[in-house]
């Protein structure tokens, strides 16, 4: 297979406009682009389609009712109370992760969230929010977090080095899960597209048949990763009020 | 692998930064509000809907029992007023049974001393009869005249044998 019709190649960034700061790159690319059209397409949807001024809601507003309840209840059901102050940050990652996912299963679009770079950077946004959270609110007995009570002494000296790597490792986790599913995903349905181009006569609509199957299954990841995004989000706000 | 060349990763972190930072900032302060007071508009209404709808079940209670209490009322002062009619009209049925009677007693001592009077009469003409047939009879056979006193005088000392 020659390299230019790569699975990878999918995920190559190509720049629309060459624009430097200071010395860094920061070209306006066909990923910045996704970004683009996913930030409008949220923006736009939950504005305009919600009228503030009627009682009952249209079916498109419903929509949007029910993105804000769903998250609203996700926060509610793992941090409590606490957790409204932090609806704003937890829908927007949710929907901006949802919403990427499904602009990456446009065909020829890009998707964002297949850069383990872009994934990295939101996990950590998560992972340094909720620890500055953490120690805002015990102090220096947010270290407490890592004692784990109720284990024979001769323990901690193991158990506190895995519970602090454990802890670190929280936003590679986070950002690689997401990041290696939209990877699998799209080259495993690239791989299935060449099939159909190459092989002979009519054989190709099995393939065919397969990429339509893993279509759905691929809506269905971008749904449950942004789900998983969000829901682990709040684990994490829910860890930094209650340590144990 | 595209995602492990750092040739962009400064543009695709500043552009996340950008596009993130905006659609968390315009999702905080303008849209998530707007849902916001759309659902507690909706929920208010809910609410209001429901209060009233209480407050009308309770006066339809109230109403309700307002009725049995009169249907109650109407149905005890009826039942007396029957009571009341069927004593007036046993105590009339009474009064006229025992008018009745006494009309029927009176009618047949009437009618007694009617019979008993037009007895007396019809003895008194048998008698009479007698009397007359008992002279002609005996002035016939025989040349004896008797008096009407005698006659009489003997007929009532036999008037008891006739009988």
């Amino acid at each position: 297979m020659a390299a230019k019709d790569s699975p990878l190649k999918q995920f190559e960034i190509d720049p629309i406009s060459n624009i430097e700061l200071v010395g860094y790159n920061i070209s306006f690319t066909n990923s910045s682009f996704a970004m683009m059209i996913t930030v409008l397409v949220i923006t736009l949807f939950l504005t305009l389609t919600v009228n503030t001024k009627t009682i009952i809601p249209s079916r498109m507003q419903l929509i949007s009712e029910l993105m804000y309840n769903f998250i609203a209840q996700l926060l509610s059901d793992t941090v409590g109370d606490n957790g409204k102050r932090y609806f704003p940050f937890v829908f927007s990652l949710f929907m901006f992760v949802l919403i990427g996912n499904m602009v990456g299963m446009i065909p020829y679009q890009f998707t964002f969230t297949s850069h383990i770079i872009v994934t990295f950077a939101l996990a950590a946004v998560v992972f340094i929010g909720v620890t500055i959270l953490g120690f805002v609110n015990h102090g220096i007995k947010f270290f407490s977090f890592f004692y784990i009570p109720g284990v024979p002494f001769y323990m901690h000296p193991l158990l506190i080095p895995i519970e602090v790597i454990s802890y670190l490792s929280r936003p590679i986790s986070l950002s690689v899960r997401l990041f290696a599913n939209m990877l699998a995903g799209h080259t495993l349905l690239k791989v299935f597209a060449s099939f159909v181009v190459s092989m002979p006569f009519f054989t190709g609509v099995f393939p065919l048949a397969f990429i339509v199957a893993l279509t759905g299954l691929e809506i269905l990841i971008a749904f449950l990763q942004a789900y998983v995004f969000a829901i682990l989000t709040c684990l994490y706000i829910n860890d930094a009020y209650h340590l144990h | 692998m595209p995602q492990l060349n750092p040739e962009f990763f400064v543009s695709q972190l500043f552009w996340l930064a950008v596009f993130f930072t905006f659609l968390f900032v315009f999702l905080w302060r303008v849209s998530l509000p707007r849902i916001a007071t759309v659902l507690e508009k909706r929920q208010n209404k809910i609410d209001e809907n429901l209060s009233s709808a209480k407050e009308l079940q309770e006066q339809a209670m109230e109403i309700e029992k307002k009725i049995n209490d009169q249907i109650n009322k109407a149905k005890l002062e009826t039942d007396e007023k029957i009571k009341e009619t069927i004593n007036t009209l046993q105590e009339d049925v009474s009064s006229q049974l025992s008018s009745l009677d006494k009309d029927l007693e009176k009618k047949v001592s009437d009618a007694e001393k009617e019979i008993l009077k037009s007895k007396d009469n019809q003895m008194k003409n048998i008698n009479n009869e007698i009397a007359k047939i008992t002279k002609l009879t005996v002035g016939k056979i025989t040349d004896i005249k008797l008096s009407d006193n005698e006659i009489n005088k003997v007929i009532e000392t036999h008037k008891g044998n006739f009988n």
